[in-house]
């Protein structure tokens, strides 16, 4: 809903003979903090027993060559019910892999990664998700009579609070697009979401064509999770526009035990997972 | 209290005693067109005593039993003086006429007047007559009132494209903004570009930066009080123009045998109908129009009766996927009441609404949020002697809030219908208010605001545990909405909570000698409503909510101290001041807040304070072939929003940050050259330090893009903002003593092309997966041209 008002008022401006250029700005530096990218993503149908955390640290701003990934880290992951304990190996490239892991829906997991004898620990509870029902692709939907978008259909539960995370990515792109969903709106109701490109000769940007290939995978995730989302993506695709809100720091569920100050990004989720791949006609 | 109020009636009753003294009262106005002027000094030649006309052009004064000379004056106008022979209660209506047309006329103004203006104890307001600004070079040729008032001291606004404007460094929300005194919740046209008075209905503006008279109440930054003009009494006129972006017309005659007048005037911008033609653009609609009305009629000699209204709108259709509307609409019916020489009424009964609808068609919502509201109100001005004059009144104001109304647009829309709850309130004020000549030298202005403000029954509130409906996660280090602990229902005829202000207001100037004075006042106001928005821009589709359980009034207490000075026999003036202002109870956002859609604002807000300092500095030249001022503005603006209830250090670890409203430097020249009979030329430059704003201070991984990580709130700036103006109003010498009067205004905005950053956004390039900063610009060097005609 905001996004949507939001583009508007761009619209607006940039009908109004705006004009938009690349320019060097000097931004503020911070120290580097150390960043979680701990998924557990179980995609239906596998035994999620294969997962992988990446860690690394944060770069300045406009910095593009540093080697930032974090080795020599030790990490964890317990189910709180069980008390089962899943060890992540160090791969010495940034990630940590294990490959027994066992996902149970609905148990709260807790993650602990320790580095620089520093103790960060993360608790998540296993969300499920519903599966994609069908993919659609047509020219009417969505902003633009004349390309083609396609659509996604679930069915949301309806006796509970459902939040929703979106991956889309077409083949050849650099970058996913991601969306955050709830069920505010529609609790109970079949959800769509869809999709559509609108050529951009600044980026490369191509609307799409027959035998595009595109793939959707939607995450179950916690009320929680969707909020830290909402802001990411949020200030991810503004950038700091003046009609999204005040940008701020993101601050996820990894917590330094250690020196509570120096918190690490990112996040520790845990999703069941539906993906779908498919084919412009 | 009690003290105080019994103390000024004693003041007062020591001064009705006055012996053989009689009262000139009456109007001034237009000669012309009959207008009545607001603030036009009459002044009995020789002596000290004097009055300045209302909003009404009224006047009375009372003096001894004598011949005087009577002297009307009124900067742009004529002077005049009439022998009176005062030996009994007397009535003169005086009509004085515009200096305009024939420049070579000036007349310097007498001493005399000049000593008046210098000691009216009011300070921190700025006038403006529609002359003034129209003379202004405006973007596309779009006289705009709101853009003018940015180039005086103390008022910016947050560049090209944002609507409203900042006062000394306040928020938009925190200005009353009246026009014919219907409260305008919504300034601007376009997202801001321009704003929703049309000059050519409008006689004058009034802007109270600080020293608010007690009459006004709820806002408490400013008062921007806008008055309509009456409509031509004398004979029937049209003016009119068409410009790049909108054409005028303005109707106005007088009624029924010069008892009354009316005026009709309509604007309407016309992009929508070249945008039809381009196949591209023809499901796209961009367009706004307004329209106002005002007519009056006088019964007699004692009273009159005015209706004034207002109706604006912008629509935005585009390609059928969104349907975006909103607009002002608003009413007043008026009845002034001489009930004697000294004492004058008014009555108003008023109505203002202001609503947003946007429709989204590929996602089959309709959306709907408004503002109602009725106002009642009835001020007095007693006229007791030379030395004191009081306005005392009542006014009450019943609010009708719709936060938001969402409906499915048809039967297979995934959207469920959802109401907001309705949000009702009664905010009531009583005023008096006395302009005091203590000594030959020192006057007084000294008031007492009573007001008070009910949030009224027939919706749910939610309750919270701990009372907490914002608390701080120290493990996370964020804030979050408190546990829900149900919900209660209040009945229509329940309070959910009332509050209740005392407002002081003071004022002093001390007279240094005929043309300088030095100023102090003091004003506490608070303010019941608030705009919800956490974006650095005012959108229109921010919602207003009133105080209640969760959030409290904004109290505001000003300090100003000022120097001013005429010379040059008042061509020109110089005013210096300085200010000190906090404000209780601002709120501020959260991290990530979002405010659409909710219930539960209180979620989503802490509740902070914030200050605001600075120094103005004015140079006006008055007369002459040139005109036009100097304006500087030192100031500062910061807020503070500690975690309070909620725990934690609040926001920013709660240090004070600046607001987005914080302008280190301010400057503007304006001017205007009359070069010859045919050709008038004005220009302005303004330079301001860049808007506040947050930049990324790095960047991390997550999901396969980089993601900024931000520094503390407000903490970098923008590039500094800078433009120079010009324009050319060419009068054909055949328009001399014909009916059908032209003109050509060439304007060019922007002329050095100087491209002033609206934002910097932060993105990761799709292309080449770089971070980069983007610079939007919304105006290029813009040239217009603009005609424009009376009849």
């Amino acid at each position: 809903m905001r996004l949507y008002i939001k583009s508007l008022l761009l619209i607006v401006l940039t009908i109004i003979t705006a004009c938009e250029d690349v320019i060097d700005v000097n931004v503020p530096e911070a120290e580097p903090r150390l960043v979680i990218e701990a998924s557990l993503d179980w995609q239906k149908g596998t035994a999620g027993n294969n997962q992988t955390i990446k860690l690394s640290t944060s770069t300045p701003y406009f910095n593009t060559t540093v080697n930032n990934t974090v080795t020599g880290a030790s990490v964890k992951v317990t189910n709180d019910a069980t008390n089962a304990e899943y060890i992540f190996v160090d791969q010495n490239d940034g990630t940590y892999n294990i490959t027994d892991f066992v996902p149970v829906l609905n148990d709260s997991y807790t993650l602990e990664v320790i580095y620089n004898s520093e103790t960060y620990k993360a608790k998540e509870t296993l969300m499920p998700v519903s599966e994609i029902k069908r993919v659609t692709q047509s020219l009417e939907g969505a902003f633009d009579d004349e390309v083609l978008d396609v659509t996604i259909f679930w069915d949301d539960p309806v006796d509970e609070e459902n939040y929703y995370f979106i991956n889309f990515y077409e083949e050849g792109d650099l970058f996913p697009f991601l969306e955050e969903v709830s069920d505010e709106f529609t609790n109970g109701n079949e959800m769509d979401e869809f999709f559509e490109k609108e050529r951009d000769e600044d980026d490369g940007q191509e609307e799409f064509n027959p035998g595009d290939k595109v793939s959707f995978t939607l995450y179950g995730i916690s009320e929680r999770y969707y909020n830290y989302l909402q802001i990411l993506i949020e200030q991810y695709d503004s950038g700091g526009d003046p009609f999204s809100s005040v940008a701020a720091e993101i601050k996820g569920n990894c917590i330094n035990e250690t020196t509570p100050d120096n918190y690490a990004f990112g996040y520790f989720r845990a999703s069941e997972v539906d993906t779908i791949n498919y084919t412009f006609q | 209290m009690k003290n105080i109020l019994l103390g000024i009636c004693l003041l007062f009753s020591t001064l009705l005693i006055a012996q053989n003294s009689y009262s000139i009262r009456g109007t001034v106005k237009d000669s012309e067109n009959g207008e009545t002027l607001f603030g036009a000094t009459v002044f009995l030649k020789g002596t000290t005593n004097g009055a300045v006309t209302n909003e009404y052009g009224f006047f009375s004064l009372t003096a001894k039993e004598a011949t005087y000379t009577v002297v009307i004056s009124y900067l742009g106008y004529k002077e005049i003086s009439k022998e009176v022979l005062l030996n009994k209660d007397t009535v003169i209506n005086f009509e004085i006429e515009e200096l305009s047309e024939s420049l070579d006329e000036i007349v310097i103004t007498a001493e005399e007047t000049e000593r008046i203006s210098i000691k009216k104890p009011q300070m921190s307001v700025s006038k403006l007559n529609a002359s003034t600004i129209k003379q202004i070079p405006a973007v596309l040729g779009e006289v705009d009132v709101i853009k003018s008032i940015q180039l005086l001291p103390g008022v910016t606004n947050n560049g090209e494209g944002s609507a409203g404007f900042n006062v000394r460094g306040g928020a938009v929300d925190q200005n009353l903004v009246l026009l014919d005194e219907a409260i305008i919740y919504n300034t601007s046209h376009f997202f801001g570009f321009f704003s929703v008075f049309n000059n050519d209905a409008i006689k004058n503006v009034k802007l109270y930066k600080g020293d608010i008279p007690a009459k006004f109440g709820g806002r408490v930054s400013s008062v921007l009080d806008v008055h309509q003009k009456d409509g031509n009494s004398k004979k029937f006129a049209l003016t009119g123009g068409v410009g790049l972006i909108s054409s005028r017309l303005t109707a106005e005659a007088p009624l029924f045998k010069d008892k009354g007048s009316f005026l009709v005037a309509g604007r309407s911008s016309y992009a929508h109908l070249l945008m039809k033609g381009i196949k591209e653009l023809k499901d796209d609609k961009l367009s706004f129009y307004d329209l106002n009305l005002k007519t009056n009629y006088k019964i007699n000699e004692n009273n009159r009766v005015y209706l004034s209204g207002y109706f604006g709108r912008d629509i935005f259709n585009i390609s059928k996927i969104i349907e975006n509307s909103y607009g002002n609409a608003s009413g007043n019916l008026r009845w002034n009441h001489v009930f004697n020489d000294k004492l004058f009424s008014n009555l108003s009964l008023i109505y203002s609404k202001y609503d947003y609808q946007i429709v989204l068609n590929f996602i089959e919502l309709d959306w709907i949020a408004d503002i109602k509201n009725y106002n009642l109100k009835y001020d007095f001005g007693y006229y007791v002697n030379d030395k004191l004059k009081l306005d005392f009144g009542a006014s009450g104001i019943l609010y009708n809030l719709n936060p938001g109304e969402v409906k499915p647009t048809s039967n297979d829309s995934p959207i469920n219908y959802l109401k907001l709850e309705q949000k009702r309130a009664f905010e009531s004020g009583l005023y008096i208010s006395a302009e005091h000549q203590l000594t030959d030298k020192l006057t007084a202005q000294y008031g007492l605001r009573y007001s008070r403000f009910n949030r009224l029954g027939g919706q749910n509130m939610t309750n919270y545990v701990n009372n907490q409906p914002v608390v701080y996660n120290s493990e996370l280090g964020i804030y979050e909405e408190g546990e829900e602990l149900g919900e209660a229902f209040f009945e229509k005829n329940e309070s959910i909570k009332t509050f209740d202000n005392f407002e002081p207001r003071l004022g002093l100037s001390y007279q240094l000698n005929t043309s300088s004075s030095i100023k102090a006042s003091y004003t506490k106001s608070s303010q019941y409503l608030h705009l919800l928005s956490n974006t650095s821009s005012v959108t229109p589709l921010d919602v207003w909510t009133p105080s209640g359980k969760y959030i409290k009034p904004q109290l505001s207490n000003q300090y100003a101290l000022g120097y001013y000075k005429n010379f040059k026999n008042k061509a020109y003036s110089m005013e210096l001041e300085t200010y000190f202002k906090t404000v209780d109870n601002r709120i501020d956002y959260i991290d990530g807040s979002n405010l659409i859609g909710t219930n539960t604002i209180e979620t989503e807000i802490l509740n902070g304070e914030a200050r605001a300092y600075g120094l103005e500095f004015l140079l006006r030249k008055n007369t002459g072939k040139f005109t036009g001022w100097f304006a500087y503005t030192l100031s500062k603006s910061e807020q503070r929003t500690l975690g309070g209830n909620a725990g934690g250090l609040g926001i920013n670890d709660g240090n004070w940050y600046n607001t987005a409203h914080d302008r280190t430097h301010d400057f503007s020249i304006t001017g205007a050259y009359k070069l010859n009979e045919k050709w008038n030329l004005s220009a302005n430059l303004v330079y301001q330090t860049g808007r506040p704003v947050t930049y990324p201070n790095g960047q991390y991984e997550y999901e396969g893009l980089s993601i900024a990580s931000y520094s503390d709130r407000n903490e970098s700036r923008l590039p500094a903002y800078h433009r120079l103006d010009f324009s050319a109003t060419y009068n054909p010498t055949k328009n001399k003593d014909r009916r059908w009067q032209g003109e050509w205004v060439f304007g060019v905005y922007n002329a050095y092309a100087r491209k002033n950053a609206a934002s910097i956004t932060f993105t990761q390039n799709n292309d080449t997966g770089q971070n980069e900063a983007s610079r939007l610009s919304i105006f290029g060097i813009i040239p217009s041209i603009t005609y424009n005609f009376k009849f």
